[in-house]
């Protein structure tokens, strides 16, 4: 294997670490939350794609906005139970209810789904795209340029709408917000259903690069909490950046070193980080979501 | 926020007031027209952790009208214009009621206050400190639009606070204290508010601003404005308010006209004498 073929999966994995990863980011910078059950949501939502193209039948682009509208309202759903520990930002009781909704989620997919392996294959996933000596699918592809869109199109919600506005007000002070006349639930509301759309559609993008386990979700959830903390919480160009450069860090780590230490060495580079830029890769700007 | 909602009124001497509706109205909703106070404050009660911090029997608000709150640090005030909002930073269990307009706001949720049109400058923090003055002054939500209600837009704003003009590119960060009490004001006026409450706004200034804010204030009551006005500047509020209200221990131990209430011993030996000379330096 050629190193250029190497950068090329990592820039594919990047770009994925960085779209599961970038409802979080919102989620944390908007609301101060940690979601737990991220993973398994990913889980979810690669099963749910999977159901709808394997036993409806219905066409995988249809099936991918299905597990997003799962995923919106189990969101909501969780953000409702939360909301209370929301506000007055108990983030303790938060993490422990995203920890126990995480298992939760787990022991219902494997009641529905079982608790065999499942290949969610896509007419985009068998295309390959081969350039000289470089190889890449066409679902590899649509990652990339899926990943650029969510986040343009993100960046843009939050400069140039209305609702972006909100949605920063809330980040900076939801307390200042209610006196600005916010519904500062609502906020909540729309943002944990946003985590979960996003990280549907991130499975539902993702997943068929790899066999979809009703078990798996920890690695999902550890990259992203990586990506997200590398990035500077709330930072969406940050976690751009960040899920790019773990992507490429773990294809040649893997590639020149060993695949074996890859997740051990990516949190030493965090903790490095960590230490010498205590807010992340974007530093500088205090809080809230930019 | 849980307050009393099952008397219905309590007994209002200016005939019979509109029920309280049971969810707060949409963005569509107008209001009746009303005559009598804009601001009507009935038994309001706050208490953290189960000492009252604030007992309040009656407080009326007219509009055009300027009333200034004072007393000692710790004696209620933001208690009480938090109280009135259903909002604090801390976390007090509220009792009592609130109309405004002739319309029961005690049970609705802060920011349904205020898309009706009851608003706060809050003490402390008053800008959103990553968005520009512009985008500070932008509503969050259109508020309905009612006979006798007027929306600021943003460049009467300017107009008010000609500094906040020049400054319109810079970060709320970036303002000084003044710029921030402006803009705090400003932001209160494009919610069109019926009555505005202001928290400390000569907290920090220099004598000239705290002047010049207040006399904006002034300036805003004669359009029309019904304001309320915590102030710990006893001195300078009095040259502004019509009428004072002293706080002690979360009750209203005097209230009066401006004048009458200065000469009180209370006032005058605790406040005027004490703070005379000694504004606040930058």
């Amino acid at each position: 294997m050629n190193l250029l073929q190497q950068v090329l999966n990592g820039l594919v994995m990047g770009h994925a670490y960085a779209l599961v990863a970038i409802g979080w980011t919102l989620l944390l910078g908007v609301a101060r939350l940690v979601n737990f059950g991220h993973g398994q949501m990913y889980m979810l939502g690669a099963f749910v794609t999977w159901w709808a193209v394997v036993k409806a039948g219905v066409p995988y682009a249809l099936a991918v906005p299905i597990a997003m509208a799962c995923g919106a309202l189990l969101g909501a759903g969780m953000q409702r139970v939360m909301l209370r520990a929301t506000f007055e930002q108990n983030l303790v009781s938060i993490m422990i209810m995203t920890l126990g909704f995480g298992y939760v989620i787990h022991g219902a997919a494997a009641l529905v789904f079982g608790s065999t392996g499942q290949i969610l294959d896509t007419a985009l996933s068998r295309q390959e795209i081969t350039l000289g000596e470089l190889w890449i699918t066409a679902q590899d592809l649509a990652i990339v340029v899926a990943t650029i869109a969510v986040f343009l199109g993100l960046r843009w919600l939050l400069d140039g709408t209305r609702i972006g506005r909100l949605v920063r007000m809330v980040a900076e002070d939801p307390k200042l917000a209610q006196l600005s006349g916010v519904d500062v639930r609502r906020v909540y509301y729309g943002v944990f259903a946003f985590e979960g759309a996003a990280v549907a559609f991130a499975a539902g993008m993702v997943a068929p690069r790899t066999p979809i386990l009703t078990s798996m979700g920890f690695d999902e959830v550890i990259m992203t909490f990586v990506v997200v903390v590398f990035g500077g919480i709330g930072s969406v160009k940050g976690s751009y950046v960040a899920g790019v450069a773990l992507g490429l860090f773990t294809a040649l780590f893997g590639a020149l070193v060993s695949p074996a230490y890859t997740t051990a060495a990516a949190f030493l580079a965090l903790i490095a980080l960590l230490v010498l830029r205590p807010g992340g890769l974007s530093a500088g700007a205090a809080g809230g979501v930019h | 926020m849980s307050l009393d909602a099952s008397k219905p009124g309590g007994g209002p001497s200016a005939g019979p007031l509109p029920s309280r509706p049971a969810i707060p109205p949409g963005d569509r909703a107008t209001y009746p027209s009303h005559e009598g106070p804009i601001l009507r404050v009935r038994q309001l009660q706050a208490s953290y952790a189960g000492n009252l911090a604030l007992d309040l029997t009656a407080l009326d608000l007219a509009a055009g009208e300027v009333v200034g709150v004072v007393g000692a640090n710790g004696a209620g005030k933001s208690t009480l214009v938090n109280a009135l909002l259903g909002w604090s930073r801390g976390a007090p269990r509220l009792a009592g009621q609130v109309e405004l307009g002739g319309v029961r706001i005690d049970a609705w949720p802060t920011h349904q206050r205020v898309r009706a049109g009851l608003l706060l400058v809050p003490e402390g923090k008053l800008v959103f400190a990553q968005m520009n003055v512009e985008e500070n002054l932008s509503r969050s939500q259109e508020p309905p639009t009612e006979p006798g209600r007027h929306l600021y837009s943003r460049d009467e704003v300017y107009d008010l606070f000609p500094r906040l003009k020049e400054r319109r590119q810079h970060l709320g960060a970036q303002l000084s204290g003044g710029e921030r009490q402006m803009l705090g004001i400003g932001r209160a006026l494009m919610m069109g508010p019926k009555a505005l409450l202001l928290d400390e706004p000569s907290i920090g200034l220099a004598p000239k601003l705290v002047d010049q804010v207040l006399q904006t204030l002034r300036t805003l009551a004669s359009a029309g404005l019904a304001i309320l006005l915590v102030e710990q500047n006893v001195r300078a509020a009095m040259e502004v308010v019509d009428r004072l209200v002293l706080i002690e221990r979360g009750r209203m131990v005097l209230e009066g006209p401006a004048q009458t209430v200065g000469n009180d011993p209370r006032i005058a030996e605790a406040y005027l004498g004490a703070t005379a000379g000694a504004h606040p330096t930058p």
